[in-house]
C-alpha cells in the first residue's frame, strides 16, 4: 500500500474539520427550523418545508453553483461581504457552508422525528407550570430532542464527509486549505499513476462513514424508543 | 439461447468492440489548450474530405491517458508534456512509429491586470489557480516553475486545483482567483484576464506537444489521413493563427 | 373561588358553548367522553382559545374577544393535573416537584415543600427517577407539583380514570386534603358519579358540548339514579370487622352490616352498596336468606327518573333504596314511616381498604 503524503493527511484533517464545523455551525438553524415545522402554526408553513428540503433534491452541483451566485462578488450576500472585506470563494468557509446547506434537510429530519416524539402533555403540562414558550423550549424541547439532535448531527456528519459537488465549485480543490478526501481522490483518480492512493483514501473514507452511520444507527433507535 | 441470454451477448460484444471507433469516424484526445484549434482543422479537412465524423475529446494531458488506458475510443492522442506520450507508449497503446511534434507553447500568469509582474509578486498573492500536476501538464510545468524560483514552499497553501488548463483560465475571468497559469495561446482567448507575465523559460522545460496515432488509430485509415494533414503547412497556418509556435 | 365562563369553540361539526358561573372551593365537571369537558378545561388554562367569548376567574378577566384580552397559560396561575400523569422523564421527582414552583413569582410563594411531601407521601421518592414509580406513586407526583405551582385554580382533568380502582380510592384522600390544607380551590373532570360525591359540592354537567346542568353532586346522584343501570351508589364507611359465622360482621355508623367472607382480609374501608339491592319489608319478614335487615325510617322520598328514591335513615346511617312507584303507593310509604331494609352480604362492593393486611 502506498504511504500517504503530507497533502494527504490535511485532506484527512481537513474532513474533519469541515464536517464538525459544518455540523455545529447547523445545529441552531436546524433546530429552529425543527421547532418551527413540528410545533408552530403559521402561514407559509409549507414553503418552509420544501426550502429545507431542497438542497436533498438538488444534484450538489447545482447547490454549489447557486451558492457561487450568491456569495461570489457578483451576488448580492456576496457583494455585500466582499466590500466588509470578508472573502468566502475560495476558502475553508465556503466549503463549511456548502456541507452546511447540503447537510441541513438531514438534520432537520432527524430533529423533527425526536421532537414529533415528544409528549405533547408535556408541553401542555409545562406552560400551565409557568414556563412561556422560549422556557419551554430551552427547559422541555431542547433535552427531550437530544437523541434526535444527535442521530441528525452524525448523520450530517457523514454526509459533509462526502460532500464533492458543491464544495468542489464554492471552495475549490486547493491542497491543505479546501481539498478534503472526496477531492483529493477525485484528483489522484484523474491520474492514471494515483490509483492506489485513490483507493488508500477511499478506504480512510469509507472507514470513517461507517463508525459515524453506527453511531447514527445506535442513536436513531434510542430515539425510536422514546427515550 | 433464451432472448435474454441473446440481448445480453449482443450487448457484451458492442460494449467490449468499442474500443476503435466506428468506419468513417475519428476518435481524438487533445490536451484542453488545443480546443479551438484542433476544432477548426477538423473542420477544415471535413469540408474536403466529406462522410467522416470526427468526435473529439478534450481534457487534461493525463485525465485523457487514463481514460484510453481504459478502454475509451481513441485513434488520435495529442499531449501537452512528453511524460503523457510516454506513458502511452510504456503501456504498448500508441503506435510508436507515428510519434511526431505537434507543436510547442509558453507558459504564461494571467489575471486581472495589476496583480502581479513578474514570478516573485506571486508570494504577495491569496489564491492562485494551476492544473493539478497529478494530470495536468499546464500544473505540471507551473509546479517545476515554483521549484527552479525557490517558491514553492511559500505557495503551498495558495494553489487550487483545476482539472484541466481551461477551468484554470476560467478560475481567474471569474475572479474567484487572482490568477491563473496557463498558456499562452489560452489566454489570447480570455476576455478579462490577461497575460501579467511571462513565465521564464529557464524555469521549466519547453512545453512541447506531442501527438500520435493509437495503436487502434493506426487501423483507421480515415484516422490515418487526418493525422497526415495535422503535419501539413495548412495546419501548420492555423496553429501558427491560434498563438502556437511551431520550431 | 369565583369562576365566570361565557365561551364557544367550534371544531369541525362539534361546538362548545360553555356559559356557566360557580361560586366554591369544590367544583367538578361532570360528563361522557366526546362531551367536550377537555376543551372547557383546555380554554380556561389558556391551551385553547376559544372562538369567541369571556372568561372571568375571581375578578381577573383570562380571555375577552371583545378586549382582545388572551392571558397565556404561564401567566394564569391555573395549573394542571393530566389523566397521563405528564411528567417530565429527564427531570427526577424533586426537578418535577420544583418546576412550577421555580416558575412562580416571589409573593405567590406560599406553599411549604416539605409539608406538601409528607402529605402525599413523597418522601422517600424525591431522588428517584419517574420512569420507575408505580401508577399511583406519579399522580401524587403530579399533583404536587400542581400544587406547589401556587395556582391559585387547580384543574384536575380525569385524574383517576387511567388508576385501577383501589389505587383510584386511595388516591382520592389525598387530593382532598391537599387543597383543603393549602386553600387551593379545584375543578376536577370525571365521568365517575362516585369520584363526583367524594371530591366536589357543585358539579357542571356537560353533554354535547353544553351545560345541561348545574347542581351538587349528591343531588345529581340522585337525579340519576333511574336513568342509571347501578342505581344509586350508597357509600359506606364500615370499620373494625369481626369474623362470625363464616362471615365478616362490620360497624357502621347505622349500627352493624354483615359482609360476604371474601372481604376477610380488610378491617375497614369504604364501601358500596347500590340502591337497586336494597328491598324494602313493610313488615319485618319473619325468616329472610339476607343476612342484613335494617330497622329504618323513612326521611323522604324522592323522584328519579322512572323510579322513586327512599331516603332511609337508620341509626346515624343513611341510606337510599330505589323502588317503583307503583310499590311506593302499596306499601303506603312516606316520610316519617318505619319499614325494613334487606340486602345480601354479597351485595356490597369494597372500594378500598382503610388498614389493608398483608396478601
Amino acid at each position: 500500500m502506498t504511504s500517504l503524503m503530507s497533502t494527504d493527511y490535511d485532506a484527512i484533517r481537513l474532513s474533519a474539520q469541515v464536517a464538525i464545523a459544518a455540523t455545529l455551525f447547523s445545529l441552531p438553524y436546524g433546530f429552529a427550523a425543527a421547532y418551527l415545522l413540528t410545533f408552530v402554526k403559521f402561514r407559509g408553513k409549507v414553503l418552509l418545508e420544501v426550502l429545507v428540503n431542497l438542497p436533498l433534491t438538488l444534484p450538489p452541483v447545482v447547490v454549489g453553483y447557486f451558492l457561487l451566485l450568491l456569495l461570489g462578488k457578483n451576488g448580492w450576500p456576496g457583494s455585500l461581504l466582499s466590500d466588509a472585506g470578508i472573502r468566502l470563494i475560495f476558502t475553508l468557509k465556503a466549503a463549511v457552508i456548502a456541507s452546511a446547506v447540503v447537510g441541513f434537510p438531514l438534520l432537520v429530519r432527524s430533529l423533527r422525528i425526536g421532537m414529533e416524539g415528544i409528549d405533547p402533555q408535556l408541553i401542555k403540562a409545562s406552560r400551565t407550570l409557568g414556563a412561556c414558550w422560549h422556557d419551554t423550549l430551552l427547559s422541555i424541547i431542547l433535552p427531550l430532542s437530544f437523541p434526535g439532535l444527535l442521530a441528525g448531527s452524525s448523520l450530517m456528519f457523514a454526509r459533509s464527509l462526502g460532500e464533492f459537488g458543491a464544495t468542489i465549485i464554492v471552495a475549490g480543490n486547493i491542497p491543505g486549505v479546501t481539498q478534503t478526501i472526496p477531492l483529493a481522490i477525485y484528483d489522484y483518480a484523474s491520474s492514471p499513476t494515483g490509483g492506489s492512493t485513490a483507493l488508500a483514501l477511499c478506504l480512510v473514507s469509507v472507514a470513517i462513514s461507517l463508525a459515524v452511520l453506527f453511531l447514527h444507527e445506535l442513536l436513531a433507535r434510542r430515539v425510536a424508543r422514546g427515550e | 439461447m433464451g432472448h435474454l441470454q441473446r440481448l445480453l451477448l449482443y450487448l457484451f460484444v458492442l460494449l467490449t468492440a468499442a474500443s476503435s471507433a466506428g468506419a468513417g469516424e475519428v476518435a481524438l484526445s487533445a490536451a484542453a489548450s488545443l480546443k479551438e484549434v484542433i476544432s477548426e482543422l477538423s473542420d477544415n479537412f471535413a469540408k474536403k474530405n466529406p462522410g467522416v465524423k470526427y468526435v473529439k475529446n478534450y481534457g487534461a494531458s493525463g485525465a485523457l491517458v487514463k481514460q484510453i488506458e481504459n478502454g475509451a475510443p481513441s485513434d488520435i492522442f495529442i499531449s501537452a508534456n512528453l511524460e503523457w506520450m510516454d506513458y502511452l507508449k510504456k503501456k504498448n497503446l500508441a503506435d510508436v512509429a507515428s510519434i511526431g511534434t505537434f507543436t510547442y507553447n509558453t507558459l504564461v500568469f494571467a489575471g486581472a491586470p495589476g496583480k502581479a509582474s513578474s514570478m516573485q509578486d506571486l508570494i504577495k498573492l491569496e489564491r492562485i489557480a494551476i492544473g493539478s500536476p497529478k494530470s495536468v501538464p499546464a500544473g505540471e510545468y507551473a509546479m517545476e516553475a515554483f521549484k527552479k524560483a525557490g517558491l514553492d514552499k511559500q505557495l503551498e497553501k495558495k494553489l487550487a486545483m483545476a482539472k484541466d488548463v481551461r477551468e484554470c483560465l476560467m478560475y481567474a475571468e471569474r475572479g474567484e482567483v487572482d490568477g491563473a497559469f496557463v498558456y499562452k495561446t489560452d489566454a489570447l482567448q480570455a476576455n478579462k484576464a490577461k497575460i501579467l507575465f511571462t513565465v521564464p523559460q529557464e524555469l521549466y522545460p519547453r512545453v512541447t506537444y506531442p501527438m500520435a496515432l493509437t495503436v487502434a488509430g493506426a487501423k483507421n485509415k480515415d484516422a490515418a489521413a487526418f493525422f497526415g494533414y495535422l503535419h501539413s503547412d495548412a495546419a501548420k497556418a492555423v496553429l501558427t493563427k491560434y498563438g502556437f509556435a511551431i520550431h | 373561588m369565583q369562576l365566570t365562563m361565557m365561551a364557544s369553540k367550534r371544531f369541525g361539526e362539534f361546538t362548545l358553548e360553555a356559559d356557566f358561573s360557580v361560586n366554591g372551593e369544590r367544583t367538578g365537571v361532570f360528563g361522557v367522553s366526546g362531551s367536550g369537558k377537555s376543551t372547557l378545561v383546555g380554554m380556561l388554562a389558556g391551551l385553547v382559545e376559544p372562538d369567541c367569548g369571556k372568561i372571568v376567574l375571581n375578578g381577573d378577566c383570562l380571555f375577552s374577544s371583545s378586549a382582545r384580552i388572551n392571558l397565556p397559560p404561564e401567566q394564569r396561575r391555573i395549573a394542571m393535573v393530566f389523566q397521563q400523569h405528564a411528567l417530565f422523564p429527564h427531570l427526577d421527582v424533586k426537578g418535577n416537584l420544583f418546576y412550577g414552583f421555580n416558575r412562580c413569582r416571589q409573593e405567590h410563594r406560599v406553599i411549604d415543600f416539605d409539608a406538601l411531601v409528607g402529605v402525599l407521601e413523597l418522601d422517600d421518592l424525591l431522588r428517584r427517577s419517574v420512569k420507575n414509580l408505580s401508577g399511583g406513586e406519579k399522580q401524587r407526583v403530579a399533583l404536587g407539583r400542581a400544587i406547589l405551582a401556587n395556582p391559585r385554580l387547580l384543574l384536575m382533568d380525569e385524574p383517576l380514570s387511567a388508576l385501577d380502582d383501589t389505587l383510584r380510592f386511595q388516591i382520592i384522600p389525598y387530593l382532598r386534603s391537599v387543597s383543603e390544607q393549602f386553600g387551593i380551590p379545584y375543578l376536577f373532570i370525571s365521568h365517575s358519579l362516585v369520584e363526583m360525591r367524594l371530591m366536589t359540592d357543585t358539579v357542571l354537567v356537560v353533554e354535547k358540548g353544553r351545560i345541561t346542568d348545574q347542581t351538587g353532586s349528591e343531588q345529581l346522584a340522585r337525579n340519576r339514579m333511574g336513568r342509571s343501570s347501578v342505581g344509586y351508589i350508597n357509600l359506606l364507611e364500615l370499620h373494625g370487622m369481626t369474623e362470625r359465622d363464616g362471615m365478616c360482621a362490620y360497624r357502621w355508623d347505622g349500627g352493624e352490616l354483615l359482609l360476604s367472607a371474601t372481604n376477610r382480609d380488610t378491617e375497614s374501608g369504604l364501601f358500596e352498596l347500590s340502591s337497586k339491592d336494597l328491598i324494602l319489608f313493610k313488615q319485618h319478614p319473619e325468616a329472610i336468606s339476607a343476612r342484613n335487615l335494617l330497622r329504618c325510617t323513612v326521611a323522604a322520598l324522592f323522584e328519579s327518573g322512572t323510579k322513586m328514591g327512599v331516603e332511609l335513615h337508620c341509626g346515624d346511617g343513611k341510606l337510599i333504596s330505589e323502588i317503583v312507584p307503583v310499590a311506593a303507593r302499596e306499601l303506603g310509604i312516606s316520610p316519617g314511616c318505619t319499614v325494613y331494609a334487606a340486602c345480601k352480604a354479597s351485595a356490597f362492593r369494597r372500594l378500598s381498604a382503610r388498614n389493608p393486611s398483608k396478601k
